[in-house]
């Protein structure tokens, strides 16, 4: 018997649907950790609030926290470009599509999200993959995340030597205006990501608990609980 | 002309071989060449016929001029450049008025396609050039028409790389660099720094001299020997960094134990120059060896960006970003949380009400 019999013989039409493939998943929480790890050492490279006594060469402080940061850099950069990639090869979830309202539906769904969260609408919309609402404050921080690494490549460019391969990024500095210029959009970029940070968790939680789809747990499994009916799913 | 003239001259005024030799080895030093460098460069700077180098002066300080002076006993350097090649300078030539203008002609006309033109100072290209006028003749005009005839071009000092501080906002004259005045310009050579370093406009005329060509540059056109790497990288205060070392106050007693300087502004991170090697006159001291942090007067729009000079993060025009850029994000994110658990609480009331609302419908249905 298929789930979908098994379903109708208990009269419902809720289903277990496979929403987020293995990249998605696998690149949102390295992108969790990695800037949780990037967050806190940026903030003590910005502000070294932590200052050692004694003789130089017995303390390593501001050095381990930046080796740290740089390897949480590669991780973070890594895991973006292949989020990025798969938002061409991935399923339709996970498409470019779900994030940049191109057709006019989806533009209707960012509308009715809207609503339904300045609480002048009754029902929230239910979406297999993301409503468009979201899907924007995605397509946003993908830009932003964009600029964060490359402000930080930029700035990398000054720490490595004239002739490591990584002076193909230096073109960049000048596009930022100076080195200066692009560690303060690094800084502000942080505090952008920080945000949508709560603002994410404040409304999968939201979601996942008014809507009942387990999209708090989807991100683990890969599997939410729709309703056929409301998704639109025969 | 003075060809071999070069030994009597420092002979006559007290230099002896030996320190003219020290002087070839320091040059090999500078360019990173190894000592061994040091006799080619002395054949080279002895033997060779000199380029003639014309320097102007635009919209300045003369800080660059002052910079190659440097006050107290005439140093080689001093002599190879002053006395052996430099055919017009404003502010060194005993000439004056049409004389002046009379030896500039003649120079430029005699070694045509030959000379090295010196830029000192961004050149004003506003209300057509009125705000630096010499002769009669805008500083735009006489830069196009130096430069242009010249085998190459050394912006000497940032006013002249890359605008500099009359180029700050707001810009009041439109001072350019000479790259942006001079479109085109042949073997532009940006020697940067506010002053730019007389031993690194010495060493890149000695590289010339001995290699017959230009050094590479980076993508500022500064040579890489002198702006190669950052500040920071060759900065003696670097362990400091690194361990975690920082003076929080001046005075305080990190500051007397010389610690690093990053909390107070130091731009020594986004300065590329080689400062901490060469050092200032004659390699007395620096500012980071004498506890003041780098402003990063090497760098483009230093002014716009560098400052302010005693902050990690800069200004915005018109908003003071960079101090609290880092206390309202923790501030906005602190009031989003709050605000998301405002609306959670907003959902809950909504809940509470929807269920009521069903159920009374229930009731009615029944």
């Amino acid at each position: 018997m298929s789930s979908m019999a098994i379903a109708r013989s208990k009269n419902t039409d809720v289903e277990r649907l496979y929403i987020w493939e293995l990249p998605v998943r696998l690149t949102h929480w390295l992108n969790f950790f990695s800037i949780i790890v990037l967050s806190a050492t940026g903030y003590y490279i910005g502000h070294p609030f932590i200052s050692v006594a004694g003789l130089a060469r017995d303390h390593f402080v501001m050095g381990t926290v930046r080796v740290i940061h740089m390897y949480a850099a590669i991780v973070f950069t890594l895991s973006v470009l292949v989020r990025i990639y798969w938002m061409f090869v991935g399923n339709d979830y996970a498409r470019l599509t779900q994030l940049i309202p191109f057709r006019r539906e989806r533009f209707r769904s960012f509308w009715k999200t809207a609503m339904f969260y300045s609480f002048m609408r009754r029902e929230a919309e239910e979406n297999a993959g993301h409503d468009a609402l979201a899907g924007s404050g995605y397509a946003m921080i993908f830009g932003v995340y964009l600029l964060l690494i490359a402000t930080g490549l930029a700035l990398y460019t000054v720490d490595v030597s004239p002739s490591s391969p990584f002076q193909v990024f230096n073109f960049l500095i000048p596009l930022f205006e100076g080195l200066q210029m692009a560690r303060l959009i690094h800084h502000i970029c942080m505090w952008i990501v920080l945000i949508f940070a709560v603002i994410h968790i404040y409304f999968v939680l939201l979601a996942s608990v008014a809507e009942r789809t387990a999209t708090f747990d989807s991100i683990v499994s890969g599997y939410k609980f729709l309703s056929r009916r409301k998704v639109g799913i025969s | 002309m003075r060809v071999h003239g070069l030994r009597e001259e420092l002979e006559h005024q007290g230099i002896s071989r030996r320190d003219f030799l020290a002087f070839c080895a320091s040059m090999a030093a500078v360019l990173g060449l190894p000592a061994s460098a040091g006799p080619a460069i002395a054949a080279a700077v002895e033997n060779e016929q000199k380029p003639i180098l014309i320097w102007l002066e635009f919209q300045d300080c003369a800080g660059n001029t002052e910079s190659l002076l440097r006050a107290g006993h005439p140093t080689v350097a001093d002599l190879i450049l002053d006395s052996i090649s430099l055919s017009y300078h404003e502010t060194l030539m005993a000439a004056a008025g049409s004389q002046a203008e009379q030896a500039l002609t003649q120079a430029v006309r005699d070694n045509a396609g030959k000379y090295i033109a010196l830029i000192e100072g961004s050149i004003p290209s506003d209300a057509d050039g009125a705000y630096c006028m010499i002769g009669g003749k805008s500083a735009l005009q006489i830069a196009r028409e130096i430069c242009g005839g010249a085998a190459a071009t050394i912006a000497v000092g940032t006013c002249a790389s890359f605008g500099g501080i009359p180029a700050a906002r707001p810009n009041p004259t439109g001072a350019l660099s000479v790259a942006d005045a001079v479109p085109g310009v042949k073997n532009l050579i940006n020697m940067s720094a506010c002053p730019a370093n007389a031993e690194n406009i010495t060493a890149l005329i000695v590289y010339y001299l001995t290699l017959k060509r230009w050094p590479p540059l980076d993508q500022y056109r500064r040579p890489l020997f002198a702006y190669g790497k950052s500040i920071h990288d060759n900065c003696e205060r670097r362990a400091h960094f690194d361990a975690g070392q920082y003076v929080d106050a001046w005075g305080d007693e990190a500051h007397r134990h010389g610690h690093c300087l990053y909390k107070m502004g130091c731009k020594g991170p986004a300065t590329s120059q080689n400062c901490p090697v060469v050092r200032w006159n004659e390699g007395t001291n620096w500012p980071i060896g004498c506890g003041h942090p780098c402003i990063g007067c090497a760098e483009p729009n230093f002014w716009d960006t560098m400052t302010p000079f005693y902050q990690r993060l800069p200004n915005v025009a018109g908003f003071d970003v960079g101090s609290w850029v880092d206390p309202v994000g923790l501030g906005l994110t602190g009031l989003v949380a709050a605000a998301a658990v405002a609306h959670g609480v907003g959902e809950i009331v909504r809940h509470r009400i929807g269920s009521k609302a069903s159920s009374e419908d229930g009731s009615e249905a029944e």
